[in-house]
């Protein structure tokens, strides 16, 4: 899955360079790669849709805190958080961050109502207004919930996905202690939601407690990396995963496999992959190839004292293509708590393994021009698929100086310890990148 | 001598007493309305019952209103985490559609009175509390 966007990136990047560079006659050609056409237009709606939304927001607000009832049946629900963030680096950009203070990447406010038909069916959406033109805003949630009883729960619609530990909470900042959740971990994964369904089991013995969810659907739609919208309609079909979480006392153990067919076809990479196939160049052609099954296994440990916490979370994310590099990234996270603030420090690092280009084409230029270009295109998509390493360093506080929100400051410096990682837009791929993001947040959930 | 006894009797009495009586005070039971007699149930169950999950019984919890000094026992002695964790965990719940958290009453007198009415229910309070008849207290801290 992670494999798409790192393809498609290179295809931007790919298609950019070309451009620039010798292909201004394939213009014509090249599909349009630019996504932010018309961003003034959604910009403005985007405005009008926060803005809306945050009248209703506060209006529930003064009315009661957490969770309203509007009737005996509705109850409607949200959160909202604003997040300023500065980027110490003159040239590259992080997850949208400049050497300008920003609050328009990660923004956002929700409203979640719920209609309780009985005690044990009801039917719950989600609708999410973005600042991030790179997020659309509208129904990120909408499904149908049976609970027949404490333990089983079962869900169909469209639904979100549960990866990771923070996957499906990632737009709600409450639930975790950092501004930005680990981008090696959490930036490597791709979509949000899913249509389809799931079922859950909760049950507690004596000693140990054991958590499964199951879930089935398909994706199409929208992916992201580092916080950049994908310009490709991504379309993931048979994906099924299974969560299981063990604990005793207050350790847990949370282990995931994820699974899909993946059939996303990118222009820019099929624009190369045409020529070479016609010219015979077939073993270079097939490792351009990137349609087949992908999949992300995940664990993590979680331990929990009364004033402190420790998480540790390990993902992998694998496919079988040639060109798509398998991707591992971690954290450690501790965190300490006195009183109603909590102080934590996180380390992550993710590594992309070797890829390798097929042995047909030509490295150094022949004189045949045609032949030359295409050789050059096709090098240059592995030279700027991400290869190289990415760690972290994050120190930060939490103030929870309402049972309903929370202040938060963040510093955290990024170091490439191999290049590229990916992460930083506008690098040259030469030298390892490193910079410092400072990041605070304002938390709301109602 | 008399008086040397009376006056350790007294010191005795004066550290006993209060430190017994903050003892009930400061401990946790866990009271059920239910018809299973002699039912009884782990730390473990208690928080992960709290938690959402099923202890393989029909039973409801209860809570206290944050800031109530017997939540903030009951989270520091049988949860094991701060009540801030407990927001957090709560918030990840609800916003990914997984559960609801408890039903909240506004304080002990409430929480009695909801426990007795309501078969089924399952609620906590202090050890000092007087326990009507049709209740079972299922767990008690040390």
């Amino acid at each position: 899955m992670t494999y798409r966007a790192n393809q498609y990136k290179m295809g931007q990047t790919t298609s950019r360079r070309l451009y620039i560079q010798h292909y201004t006659r394939l213009k014509s050609a090249i599909p349009d790669f630019k996504h932010r056409n018309g961003a003034s237009v959604i910009m403005i709606k985007i405005h009008r849709l926060v803005a809306g939304l945050s009248a209703l927001a506060l209006a529930t607000l003064t009315q009661s805190a957490f969770a309203e009832k509007i009737t005996e049946n509705l109850e409607l629900s949200g959160f909202a958080r604003v997040i300023g963030g500065y980027l110490d680096h003159d040239e590259r950009q992080f997850e949208g961050y400049t050497n300008e203070v920003s609050f328009a990447e990660q923004s956002l406010v929700a409203v979640q109502p719920t209609y309780h038909f009985t005690d044990k069916f009801s039917v719950t959406s989600q609708v999410l207004a973005h600042s991030s033109s790179d997020r659309d805003s509208g129904v990120e949630w909408l499904y149908l919930s049976y609970q027949p009883d404490n333990a089983w729960h079962f869900r169909a619609g469209k639904l979100r996905t549960p990866f990771f530990i923070y996957s499906d909470s990632l737009d709600v900042g409450y639930t975790y202690p950092w501004v930005s959740a680990p981008a090696q971990v959490y930036n490597n994964y791709l979509f949000s939601t899913f249509n389809g369904a799931s079922g859950s089991y909760f049950y507690s013995g004596s000693e140990l407690a054991l958590n499964l969810e199951a879930y089935y659907g398909h994706f199409k739609g929208d992916l992201f990396l580092a916080g950049t919208k994908v310009d490709v309609e991504a379309e993931v079909d048979d994906l099924a995963g299974l969560v299981a979480t063990l604990s005793h006392n207050n350790l847990s153990l949370r282990m995931s496999y994820h699974q899909g067919h993946n059939d996303t076809v990118i222009p820019a990479v099929e624009l190369i992959k045409q020529p070479l196939r016609a010219n015979g160049f077939n073993d270079s052609a097939d490792s351009l190839e990137s349609s087949g099954r992908v999949y992300a296994l995940q664990a993590s440990l979680s331990y929990d004292r009364v004033n402190s916490f420790y998480k540790a979370e390990w993902v992998k994310t694998v496919t079988g293509y040639k060109m798509a590099p398998e991707v591992i990234g971690f954290y450690l996270l501790g965190g300490y708590i006195i009183d109603d603030w909590t102080l934590y420090g996180t380390y992550s690092k993710s590594a992309y393994s070797e890829i390798h280009p097929a042995n047909e084409l030509p490295q150094t230029p022949t004189g045949n021009d045609s032949l030359d270009m295409l050789s050059a295109a096709y090098y240059q998509v592995f030279a700027d698929t991400p290869n190289g390493s990415l760690e972290s360093y994050i120190l930060g506080a939490r103030w929870d100086f309402r049972l309903d929100m929370a202040l938060k400051a963040e510093a955290t410096l990024f170091e490439e310890s191999r290049n590229p990682s990916g992460f930083f837009t506008d690098s040259d791929n030469e030298d390892n990148e490193n910079a410092m993001l400072y990041q605070v947040a304002w938390e709301w959930i109602f | 001598m008399k008086k040397l006894l009376s006056l350790l009797l007294f010191t005795v009495l004066v550290q006993v007493i209060p430190a017994h009586a903050d003892t009930s005070r400061d401990k946790i039971i866990v009271v059920a309305h239910t018809e299973e007699s002699g039912l009884t149930l782990s730390q473990d169950q208690v928080r992960n019952l709290f938690m959402g999950a099923s202890v393989g019984r029909t039973l409801h919890p209860a809570v206290l209103p944050p800031n109530n000094r017997t939540r903030s026992l009951f989270n520091t002695k049988v949860v094991g985490m701060s009540e801030s964790r407990v927001q957090s965990y709560w918030a990840q719940m609800k916003f990914t559609g997984r559960r609801s958290s408890p039903l909240q009453v506004s304080n002990e007198a409430d929480m009695l009175r909801y426990l007795s009415n309501t078969p089924d229910s399952v609620g906590y309070l202090t050890a000092d509390t007087e326990i009507p008849g049709e209740l079972t207290i299922i767990y008690s801290t040390d």
